[in-house]
């Protein structure tokens, strides 16, 4: 088994409206999936069914090697999951609702304890576990609904949104916290319409739309597959405006940005161009540290997928 | 998986049951039940005092105080502790949406379902056996010595059953419509359908043995003479408790049902119409066996309802 999650022929309709439409997903073992698309474009919907809390209409899934059975209890044991903007109960406080979610994972006591003291202490919650979670900040119930999610120690954590209703500096340490189970054994899938947040933490993505998906792969595959333009990023000593004035007149480059002595060079082509905007750089007075071409911002590849899906319903 | 077992049913229905008993328990309309029945039985309590106080009469020892009073607990109360206890159990958690973190772990639905309803009856057998042994040693300090104590274990366990029923009834409101509002006033439509309505039409039209067959007091009829002389006696699935009592103490006893002639009552006092007569033994049989089909029929549809939810919150 080298897949996390596997779907196929995935449907699901409420009514008239088909929420997601024969979709197919991979997830791979040990990777960090992005699950992209705009809001209402079915996300929430392919999770639920992945969770067991929405019954398929037709298709396959599988988690972790096991075919989903509708209410099958033993398909989450290995998996933890964090709604969007989570719900937890308010009568209970921040240690019991862990100790409590602990049990129905079958937990040692002391298993539980420890579990519950690190991970209040990683979603930065230290201190506040005994007070109710009624009285917790939208914040802070975002912070204990990763935490519940990362409780058993899953093999595939799913987090839906995990950023939405944070501050810049909890998002900052949600990203954080995801780099580093990048760094463990657990898959992520994640599913966000932050681009920035994917492509921090993302090796790769599925991209979807009204239900159907319209990428998946690395970002790298993808960005190649779909021609989107290429990068340049580099290092330069003094940098000045006759360097970027020169860069400028190149005709390939579309747009320069400038921050401290980095540059980030987009490209309207996929050549590699680096000898050209080497040239340009050194007779601008600038001294190349470090030069480097890269794939398609994710921002591109979105854009690129969306342009071509609409134009594909023309 | 380190430190996680396949642990067996019964830990994660325990989690269940802990994780509704902590929810229970800081409910504050239950505290404020809770509060409103224990003033109510030091009324009942202080009965005799006030009566004394008014009309200058000494207060009489009474040995059978407790067992007549049946430990302070009736058909409202069953009614209003049903639904301070499971209103929001199920519909609380899809309308605040704690259904979702609760359903994602690998626990089954049925298990979240028994370990609610489990739940319900652990609150309210502690709840009522404090409001019993506070009744019993009031009874004791201002009545004198009781009668058949042995029995109040009965009307504990006839409480309980009556309550099932009303929770039953808001269990299934609230799995259909998943609103806490509809589950509490659907479940006091049928309280007062079957109570008052039914009541009148029992004393009226002669057809209470209707009653008999729904939740509720059922069917009034009365010992050793017509209701205005004898001892009433309730067929219901509210009276499951003292119609037990009853029986245990005197079961030989028939009931007698009437209805009201309008006509002839109509020139005076009201005149009672004698209609039929039952062992007190078949109306206990028949109130148990229909608070267990209603229990039984209720709680399987809710629980299948339950178990089918998509989860769309």
């Amino acid at each position: 088994m080298d897949l996390a999650v596997e779907v196929s022929n995935l449907t699901k309709r409420y009514g008239s409206l088909v929420a997601v439409d024969d979709l197919d997903l991979e997830v791979k073992l040990h990777t960090i999936h992005g699950f992209l698309g705009p809001n209402g474009a079915g996300k929430t919907t392919t999770i639920k069914m992945l969770i067991g809390l929405l019954k398929p209409d037709s298709g396959l899934v599988k988690v972790l090697g096991q075919e989903l059975d509708w209410d099958k209890p033993s398909l989450r044991t290995n998996v933890g999951y964090m709604p969007e903007l989570p719900k937890l109960p308010k009568y209970l406080k921040g240690v019991e609702l862990l100790d409590v979610y602990g049990r129905m994972f079958g937990m040692s006591k002391e298993k539980r304890e420890s579990q519950s003291r690190e991970l209040l202490k990683l979603v930065g919650l230290e201190g506040r576990g005994d007070d109710l979670v009624g009285t917790y900040s939208k914040g802070m119930q975002q912070r204990l609904g990763l935490a519940q999610a990362l409780l058993n120690e899953p093999k595939l954590v799913i987090l839906d949104e995990p950023s939405l209703g944070l501050d810049p500096i909890g998002m900052v340490e949600v990203r954080d916290i995801i780099k580093k189970l990048a760094k463990t054994d657990i898959t992520v899938f994640l599913s966000s319409h932050l681009l920035n947040e994917v492509e921090q933490v993302c090796s790769h993505i599925t991209v979807i739309d009204k239900g159907v998906a319209l990428a998946s792969g690395s970002i790298e595959e993808i960005s190649s597959k779909l021609k989107a333009p290429l990068e340049i990023e580099a290092e330069v000593d003094n940098l000045s405006e006759a360097v970027i004035g020169n860069l400028k007149k190149l005709s390939f480059v579309k747009d320069v940005f400038e921050d401290g002595n980095s540059l980030r060079i987009k490209l309207g082509t996929r050549e590699d161009v680096r000898s050209e905007v080497s040239q340009a750089i050194s007779s601008g007075g600038g001294i190349i540290l470090s030069i480097n071409l890269k794939g398609g911002s994710l921002e591109d590849i979105f854009l690129n997928l969306f342009a071509k899906n609409k134009g594909g319903e023309q | 998986m380190m430190g996680i077992d396949q642990s067996g049913w019964i830990t994660k229905f325990s989690a269940v049951v802990r994780y509704e008993l902590l929810w229970n328990i800081r409910k504050k309309k239950f505290y404020g039940i809770l509060i409103v029945a224990f003033a109510l039985t030091t009324l009942a309590l202080a009965g005799s005092h006030i009566q004394s106080a008014i009309t200058g009469d000494p207060v009489e020892l009474n040995p059978d105080f407790v067992i007549d009073s049946n430990v302070g607990l009736g058909g409202f109360g069953f009614f209003l502790f049903a639904i301070v206890t499971v209103m929001n159990s199920i519909s609380g958690e899809f309308e605040s949406g704690t259904i979702v973190p609760l359903l994602a772990k690998p626990v089954s639905r049925t298990t979240v379902f028994l370990g609610k309803l489990f739940a319900a009856f652990l609150t309210l057998l502690v709840t009522y056996s404090f409001l019993m042994i506070y009744m019993t040693i009031g009874g004791f300090l201002i009545y004198g010595p009781q009668n058949n104590l042995h029995l109040v274990p009965l009307s504990l366990l006839g409480a309980l059953f009556s309550t099932l029923i009303w929770i039953s009834i808001v269990l299934l409101f609230g799995t259909l419509f998943r609103s806490s509002l509809i589950a509490a006033l659907g479940a006091l439509g049928i309280w007062l359908g079957t109570n008052i309505i039914g009541s009148i039409i029992g004393i009226l039209a002669g057809q209470g043995w209707i009653l008999t067959y729904i939740p509720g007091s059922g069917n009034s009829g009365s010992v050793g003479g017509n209701p205005l002389v004898g001892t009433p006696v309730s067929t219901g699935t509210d009276n499951i408790g003292p119609n037990l009592i009853n029986y245990i103490l005197h079961p030989s006893w028939n009931v007698t049902y009437y209805k009201i002639d309008l006509i002839q009552s109509s020139q005076g006092m009201p005149v009672w119409e004698a209609l039929n007569t039952e062992l007190l033994s078949t109306v206990v049989l028949t109130s148990i066996a229909v608070a267990l089909i209603y229990f039984i029929v209720f709680v399987t549809i809710s629980w299948f309802v339950f178990r089918r939810a998509q989860i769309t919150e």
